[in-house]
């Protein structure tokens, strides 16, 4: 099961550097988008690893919590942007 | 025997749909293209991950299929939300 | 009419988070449900129309894994925004999930909706649009 775990920390990698990397900010949220979904999607994984269910439940509630706040967020930036 | 290849297989296409998704996201396309790619990565390949994970241990099938769910109506909708958003400046109605 | 698959979709998510059928949380779930605000459509929806977007969201599972291996397995490099209509005697909650369907299958993102009945949908394609 530890290949499952790599892989996702190889492919968590990759939006993060976006993240950081990139100037314009719709490729940045894209990014921040992926990060949560794939973090919460690792945590979850990890949970099943170890059969460890109270790590379960927070790997949902990232995945709840964190794509409500990035939407919100981008409701955000879009109102900014016009002023 | 077969209940642990299915999971295998689920989780082994999950996982490429993930990185080949995650992929272009280096590259220097417009955002409605990266969505188009993150939404085969995130949606469909977690959703294929979490399904393998059911298979192989169905005990705690509750909190999967919520984040099962959560998953697909939550990543759905935050690109709607996303393209909607980003395509503000270029387009007036 | 509708209320009741509201409420039932409540108790489900309730019991799915809980992991707990015993008679005492099965009532505590029916009484939050009761208690969250409903969202009220004045129109009537029917039931008929409720039943064929089940069925088509169930459906678009499936379609959206073949689009995602068509995506994989030859390039779709290029890029094409339409404006598709609504079809008639859509109400609310039935346009927020064909927005949802269209926008889950990866071919197609629905970037904005129209007030007079049309989606603008964003599309990649394999071959050069004319």
């Amino acid at each position: 099961m530890n290949w499952i775990i790599g892989t996702m920390l190889l492919a968590l990698l990759v939006p993060m550097y976006v993240a950081f990397d990139s100037q314009h900010i719709w490729q940045k949220m894209l990014a921040f988008a992926s990060v949560s979904t794939k973090s919460s999607m690792l945590i979850l994984a990890i949970s099943v690893l170890r059969d460890d269910w109270t790590i379960g439940v927070v790997g949902v509630l990232v995945l709840c919590v964190g794509n409500a706040a990035l939407m919100l967020l981008a409701q955000t930036i879009k109102q900014v942007d016009k002023w | 025997m077969v209940v642990a290849i299915l999971s295998n297989v689920c989780i082994a296409v999950g996982l490429v749909f993930l990185l080949w998704g995650t992929w272009p996201l280096l590259g220097k396309r417009s955002v409605l293209f990266k969505l188009h790619s993150l939404s085969v990565a995130d949606t469909l390949g977690s959703m294929a991950i979490v399904v393998g994970l059911l298979i192989r241990i169905p005990r705690e099938w509750p909190l999967l299929v919520l984040a099962l769910i959560s998953l697909a109506i939550w990543n759905t909708i935050l690109g709607y939300v996303l393209a909607y958003c980003s395509t503000e400046g270029r387009t007036n109605d | 009419m509708i209320w009741y698959l509201e409420l039932a979709l409540r108790l489900i998510i309730w019991l799915l988070l809980t992991a707990d059928l015993s008679w005492e949380n099965i009532a505590i779930g029916v009484v939050v449900s009761l208690l969250i605000p409903r969202c009220t459509s004045t129109r009537i929806i029917r039931l008929r129309d409720w039943f064929h977007a089940g069925w088509e969201s169930l459906v678009a599972i499936p379609q959206a894994y073949k689009e995602a291996f068509e995506i994989m397995l030859r390039p779709h490099a290029f890029e094409e925004t339409t404006l598709e209509q609504v079809p008639p005697r859509r109400t609310p909650g039935l346009i927020f999930l064909d927005i949802f369907i269209i926008t889950f299958t990866p071919k197609t993102i629905v970037t904005r909706y129209h007030e007079r009945g049309w989606y603008e949908v964003h599309w990649i394609r394999r071959r050069k649009p004319e």
